[in-house]
């Protein structure tokens, strides 16, 4: 460890302000603070600090996917790992880029997004789309409005985004039938066997809009169908979140509104289906089946969760997951998409800053009536 | 109000119980400065030979606040920046009470009840009171609408109540009744931790019929013993007058001043922190060589010497000679200088967290060894809401921040930036290391500009427009 501390700062002089290269003078400080914690102290009163900076945090984000990132190598092959390492490059650059041109450091948040966004594209989506999705998102879903801290969108839905609607024939002929063997892809499989050529297999939502054909909820609730890398498997992503739900990086309110929100709509609608003397359009299953299909589970705990682009006030928060969880059943059941996610938390970021200032006003009236 | 926010820190090095008694100084250092007085208007000469609890100066701005010469000694002026140095100090009769010959002088001036005021000013006890809003020395000839006193100090680190009580409880009980003689009809708070303890009740017993003390027990979270929060929390409201408020220190003060007639010179202050050997109470005066201290109690050479406690105290610098006469405790944090090696993934067994990101959030609480490191580097708010969460007193400091970076003063001073208490809390617990503790204190200062120019424009109006008048009215007069 000394040995690596020397040789930063043997090579410190290069990247200064006037060395040779100077300009890649971030993307050094990202390394060098990757490795060494910087020794800074406190200037003035408090003289200490919490341990926990914003390194530690995202960290934590990662932490909790761990039991999804193995479920998606299981299922759908080490070529997942390649989609990691393409997405983290493709992004990075971008953020280096904006970095060096913004003279700042390199932020952090772009770890998380690095490692969802793989995790919310088919499995057999080409790596250049990787690649182009991930940029899009960071350049346009985030360093556009500024970087880290001020971004209006989530940039990993960004990114999905712009694929689903710029190549939709593409990413629908990506999803693949996860591996079924015992051990799964784990033994160095670099997609599931016998489903190279049988692209285009359907999710559990798409069959269920389709052909009013329902699986089982077992197989979702596991996680062995097919769909995005990550969102198969509901188990985990539950294990996982309740993980970021206790170590208060994620906020438990956010994901209890739009879990409740969900459920109590789709309750509605089911029932309303069954008392009704027509059938209502598009709608079907039991309310488990549809909680665990999809991606709703993953984007409820790891995408509405991201503090900058969600409401800061509690109750904000509240109003922002019935929001999104509204807005997921209703575009399942009654619009031409399948999948209603990533458009209802796109549209909650989007209503998240009123919500805030809203409840900021009526915080502030009842401030004011107070000496 | 109800209580909200708040947050304790569990920081090594708690004081004990224990008061020692340091050695007596042949020098004393004074600072004219502290935090609330500045002593300008200096009442001895060089050379002068004084006697304990004579007046060296006066802050004319706080209702002449005197700073007692705390023994005998003779007066050095220049020999310090900023300090009255005493030499040769000896422990000799002290100077009792007001002399005699202004007794009926001063009787005459502000009445009966004016003479303990001016016995509580002149011999020192007064400088323990506080406004409990704005913090600041309450009139001493004014009435307050209600006493807070405080037997809690939740900050680490500063002088325990319980420590300073010990074996002093009835000095404490005739102290609060001292109090109440000062008052008509006004109630005394008395804040106790815990109010069935037969500590309570003893205390109970003994001023049973001579105050009215209205005892009151709050949870001993971190700043809930801060008087403005105290106050908004017991339903006084600002408009209904100053609330005086006032420490164990301060009633054992006014019990020595007006039933003794003695100055209060010694005080009990703690030294904690993560830096000293042995985290205790001792016993000294203002102006006590702080560099004694040093040698005495702590034991890393590089650690940083804070006057008051980790979230609000001042760093004292090498230039600071002597305990001021504010002064409630010392703590020492050793200063960081390692780099930690991949410091965001080590699983933190021994790093207590706000926001249980630490395995540490497994085991039973525990005090910890902190340094004074930031731990980590300044990063743009993501608006996590922990500073929200954890503020006492009901502000959004991130929503602040913000708006002071789009420098929306309007919007600063209508989110009620005055509410801040100035805890320390949002600094700590915020994951971009953002100094928001400061940045609110910026904004008040700069409302309070702000304020200033808008009376200052004002006031220049109106002299235009009178100017204006006068000369309209001579053109009438001499039409």
């Amino acid at each position: 460890m000394k040995g690596l501390l020397k040789i930063i700062e043997a090579i410190r002089p290069t990247f200064d302000e006037g060395g040779k290269l100077g300009i890649l003078k971030p993307v050094f400080g990202a390394l060098e603070h990757f490795f060494f914690a910087p020794s800074d102290t406190t200037l003035g009163p408090p003289h200490i600090r919490d341990p926990l900076d914003l390194k530690r945090l995202m960290s934590m984000v990662i932490i909790s996917l761990v039991p999804t990132i193995l479920a998606a190598i299981y299922f759908f092959g080490w070529r997942f790992l390649a989609m990691v390492i393409v997405s983290y490059a493709a992004g990075l650059t971008v953020e280096a880029l904006f970095a060096m041109v913004r003279k700042e450091g390199i932020n952090e948040g772009f770890f998380v997004t690095g490692i969802l966004f793989p995790l919310i594209m088919p499995a057999n989506v080409p790596l250049w789309m990787v690649a182009l999705g991930v940029a899009f998102g960071v350049f346009i879903g985030k360093e556009l409005f500024g970087g880290t801290g001020r971004n209006v969108f989530n940039p990993a839905l960004v990114g999905r985004c712009f694929l689903a609607l710029a190549y939709p024939r593409t990413m629908a002929a990506s999803y693949m039938k996860p591996s079924h063997d015992l051990f799964g892809c784990l033994l160095f499989k670099w997609l599931p066997p016998g489903s190279v050529d049988a692209v285009t297999v359907a999710s559990p939502l798409s069959a269920a809009k389709s052909s009013g054909e329902i699986g089982g909820t077992a197989h979702l609730f596991l996680g062995s169908v097919a769909g995005s890398v990550g969102e198969t498997s509901a188990l985990l992503i539950i294990l996982g979140g309740v993980f970021l739900l206790l170590t208060r990086v994620g906020n438990w309110r956010t994901v209890v509104s739009i879990l409740g929100s969900f459920i109590v709509l789709t309750g509605a609608l089911l029932i309303g289906d069954a008392v009704s003397y027509e059938r209502m359009p598009g709608v079907v299953g039991p309310v488990i089946w549809h909680l665990c299909a999809g991606g709703f589970l993953f984007g409820a705990f790891y995408m509405a969760t991201d503090p900058v682009t969600g409401p800061s006030t509690n109750s904000g928060k509240w109003l922002y997951g019935i929001i999104i969880g509204c807005t997921t059943v209703l575009i399942r059941h009654f619009t031409g998409y399948v999948e209603g996610v990533t458009f209802a938390i796109l549209l909650g970021n989007i209503t998240a800053p009123i919500l805030d200032e809203i409840v900021f006003k009526v915080r502030f009236r009842r401030l004011a009536s107070e000496e | 109000m109800k209580f909200r926010g708040g947050h304790n820190i569990l920081l090594q090095g708690r004081p004990d119980g224990m008061i020692k008694l340091m050695p007596e100084p042949e020098l004393l250092y004074l600072p004219l400065r502290s935090r609330r007085f500045s002593f300008d208007e200096v009442c001895v000469e060089e050379d002068q030979q004084v006697n304990g609890g004579d007046a060296l100066a006066r802050d004319i701005d706080n209702y002449s606040v005197p700073l007692l010469a705390p023994r005998a000694g003779r007066v050095r002026l220049n020999e310090q920046e900023g300090h009255i140095v005493l030499e040769d100090v000896a422990r000799l009769a002290e100077r009792a009470d007001i002399d005699d010959e202004d007794l009926p002088h001063i009787a005459q001036e502000m009445g009966a009840s004016g003479i303990k005021r001016y016995r509580l000013l002149t011999l020192g006890a007064w400088q323990f009171f506080y406004d409990a809003y704005s913090g600041s020395l309450p009139d001493p000839l004014g009435s307050p609408q209600a006493i807070i006193v405080s037997t809690l100090t939740l900050e680490p680190f500063s002088a325990r109540g319980d420590a300073q009580l010990q074996n002093r409880l009835l000095n404490f009980t005739r102290g609060l009744e001292q109090l109440q003689s000062l008052l008509e009809y006004q109630p005394i708070y008395l804040i106790m931790p815990d109010i069935k303890s037969e500590f309570a009740n003893l205390i109970r017993n003994h001023i049973r019929g001579y105050a009215s003390v209205k005892m009151v027990e709050i949870p001993l979270t971190y700043p809930y013993d801060d008087f403005s929060i105290l106050a908004r929390r017991l339903g006084l409201k600002r408009s209904g007058g100053p609330v005086w408020s006032v420490r164990t220190e301060g009633v054992l003060a006014v019990d020595r001043a007006l039933t003794l007639s003695k100055p209060c010179l010694v005080r009990i202050i703690s030294i904690g922190g993560t830096g000293v050997n042995y985290s205790t109470h001792i016993s000294v005066m203002s102006g006590y060589p702080i560099q004694r201290i040093r040698e005495k109690y702590i034991f890393e050479p590089a650690s940083r010497v804070i006057n008051g406690g980790i979230l609000t105290g001042e760093q004292l610098g090498p230039d600071a000679l002597g305990l001021d006469t504010e002064c409630r405790g010392l703590t020492v944090l050793p200063e960081l200088q390692e780099r930690e090696f991949l410091g965001f993934i080590r699983p933190g067994w021994d790093r207590s967290c706000y926001a249980a990101c630490y395995l540490s959030s497994l085991r039973a609480k525990f005090r910890e060894h902190l340094s004074t490191g930031l731990h980590g580097e300044a990063r743009p708010c993501v608006s996590c809401n922990f500073c929200e969460d954890v503020c006492p007193a009901g502000i959004t400091p991130h929503l602040i921040h913000k708006y002071l970076y789009r420098d929306l003063i309007e919007e600063v001073e209508q989110a009620r930036v005055d509410l801040c208490i100035e805890c320390g809390l949002c600094s700590y617990v915020c994951p971009s290391k953002i100094d928001l503790r400061k940045q609110m204190m910026d904004s008040k200062v700069l409302i309070a500009k702000e304020k200033e120019e808008i009376r200052r424009e004002q006031e220049r109006q109106e002299e235009l427009r009178k100017q204006e008048e006068a000369r309209r009215q001579e053109e009438e007069n001499s039409k």
